[in-house]
């Protein structure tokens, strides 16, 4: 445990050294996209008001899942691709597991961080545009953050092993791109019906659970998931990624 | 009881659709005592590395048992990295730390409380001569630089064995012979080291025992001295020539040649090379000259030396060993 906490405080130092960068990395973003449909185009006539209210959550989403993939992704990327700093920590007292399981909740808190100042961030904007004011239900925003980030982290460990290092920056267009727009950011699930059987197909993707968890706590008044089906789906894929994670890293870490 | 024990130590990668299955260890076995100075000599893919590697746990073994100080590997991983300590060759520094960090943040995963790992790393930067970077990140410091920090970050958790895989590779010489310094007092200290090396001037001038590593096989394992005096003779002889016949039966006959070996060609020698174990005495050479003049062959390079252990080395495969 010592060892644990020790490797987290590490990661979590480096991270606040690096506060500035992360944050305008994870924010610039969904800020000018709520500007773009929460502000200019209804103004426009193009969208309706409501359509703010419906993906602002959805920004949050992706701004937890983009920021757990890639407080996980980029390190374990560079570790492989030949600097190996990974094995001062597995040099350290403390098993595999314990390594993995490090680096998803190092992951998961620049994930929850990117959530907790990427949702005030819009709700401010929307306020300031006259778009209606988002109160979010904060005793289950902040525990629905806690588990969206670890699965954010836990998918970037999967990917971050499951990779190759040159193909790392294929990620972003091939899986990361698709991911969004098919991740109900930008519509809720339940509304998906409309495309019949179809609507099954997003539960595969994990950012599905995250935008409709982020739809419960900031904007339970537009249609969401049933909760039961939502706590299954991130607490399974949660696990899945864990599983897969541990298991490529331990493959690529100990020859 | 050694410190450390390994017994029938072997290491088969697995293939891929592309590459067969490499066998790096076939069945290594030596044990290592409080203090002693350990060498693995061999050319590059011989073993070395991942015999070290499957010490430190880094390395899954195919087979065979490894056990430091009563802990053994594969049974209490945790037990084992808390007894060693890894100086790898690639340089692994964390580049987001300064030095002085990298130390304290190292004896925070093995637990010390603040003020002994404040303590130790003063202590330590200081000894390993990079007092003066310890604000500095990584990436700033020189080759040497860097080693010593990666010994300093070993040496945080007193560890009972230290690990060292090819630590003066890419080394100038001047930073190498600091470093070897730098090794020989902290092992007066009583530290206990095992190095990999293909420099056989590191391993004579570190080790008290080296083993000749070669295809994942201990050829042989002793003292550099004792090494030595296996071969042949006092001195060896070595010819290189252009032979129209083959001279080694009227090398044969002269009285004070012992033995005679072909060495193999290395890339891009072209000229044979017949290497004589020999007692020197009087006139030695000018018999070998004839000779070698009688046989018709023309003679370039001649070299009378000392044995040394690249010699046991060639003695023992064939090969030169190459740096």
């Amino acid at each position: 445990m010592t060892a644990f906490l020790a490797l987290l405080r590490r990661d979590l130092q480096v991270a606040s050294r690096q506060a500035p960068f992360l944050l305008i990395g994870t924010l610039t973003q969904p800020i000018l996209v709520i500007l773009v449909f929460g502000n200019i185009l209804p103004r426009l006539g193009l969208v309706s008001a409501r359509f703010g209210i419906v993906m602002m959550p959805g920004l949050m989403a992706i701004a937890i899942l983009m920021a757990g993939v890639q407080g996980v992704l980029m390190p374990l990327v560079q570790d492989f691709s030949g600097t190996r700093e990974v094995d001062e920590r597995l040099l350290a007292p403390i098993s595999v597991l314990g390594v993995t399981v490090e680096r998803i909740v190092a992951g998961a808190v620049h994930a929850a961080a990117a959530g907790l100042v990427a949702g005030p961030a819009m709700m401010l904007l929307m306020h300031g545009a006259g778009l209606g004011d988002v109160v979010p239900t904060w005793w289950l925003l902040l525990p629905l953050i806690a588990i969206c980030g670890l699965l954010s982290a836990s998918f970037g460990l999967t990917l971050g092993t499951q990779v190759q290092p040159r193909f790392a920056g294929l990620l972003f267009a091939v899986v990361l791109g698709p991911m969004m727009l098919f991740g109900c950011a930008y519509y809720p699930w339940a509304q998906l019906k409309a495309i019949g059987p179809l609507q099954y197909l997003f539960l595969l993707n994990p950012l599905t659970f995250v935008s409709e968890a982020m739809r419960l706590a900031v904007t339970p008044e537009a249609p969401h998931m049933p909760t039961p089906l939502l706590l299954f789906g991130l607490v399974g894929w949660l696990l899945v990624f864990t599983f897969l994670g541990k298991r490529a890293f331990e493959k690529r870490a100990i020859l | 009881m050694s410190t450390l024990l390994v017994e029938n130590l072997t290491k088969t990668y697995p293939g891929t659709r592309k590459a067969p299955p490499v066998e790096a260890v076939k069945g290594i076995s030596f044990s290592v005592e409080k203090g002693e100075f350990l060498g693995l000599l061999g050319p590059n893919g011989a073993g070395k590395s991942t015999t070290l590697g499957c010490i430190s746990t880094l390395v899954r073994p195919s087979g065979g048992r490894i056990v430091v100080d009563g802990a053994e590997v594969g049974k209490d991983s945790s037990g084992v990295k808390r007894r060693i300590a890894v100086v790898p060759q690639m340089r692994n520094l964390d580049r987001e730390l300064t030095v002085r960090e990298l130390l304290t943040y190292h004896g925070r995963y093995f637990g010390l409380p603040a003020a002994e790992r404040e303590a130790r790393a003063t202590r330590l930067l200081d000894e390993l001569q990079v007092a003066d970077k310890a604000g500095a990140k990584p990436a700033t410091l020189s080759g040497g630089q860097q080693q010593r920090v990666m010994i300093a970050r070993a040496l945080m958790h007193d560890p009972q064995v230290v690990l060292l895989d090819e630590p003066t590779t890419g080394l100038d010489p001047q930073a190498r012979r600091l470093l070897w310094e730098t090794l020989r007092s902290l092992h007066e200290r009583g530290l206990t080291f095992i190095l990999t090396t293909h420099y056989m001037e590191e391993a004579d001038r570190l080790c008290q025992r080296v083993a000749i590593v070669d295809h994942g096989k201990i050829l042989t394992l002793d003292t550099p001295a004792a090494l030595k005096k296996s071969l042949p003779g006092a001195q060896v002889l070595d010819l290189w020539m252009r032979a129209r016949q083959p001279l080694a039966p009227r090398l044969r006959e002269i009285a004070g040649v012992l033995k005679i070996e072909a060495v193999e060609a290395t890339d891009g020698e072209e000229l044979e090379r017949l290497r004589l174990f020999v007692d020197p005495g009087e006139g030695l050479l000018d018999r070998v000259l004839a000779a070698v003049r009688e046989g018709g062959a023309d003679l370039r390079h001649v070299s009378l030396a000392q044995p040394s252990l690249e010699d046991v080395y060639i003695h023992l495969t064939g090969r030169e060993l190459r740096e």
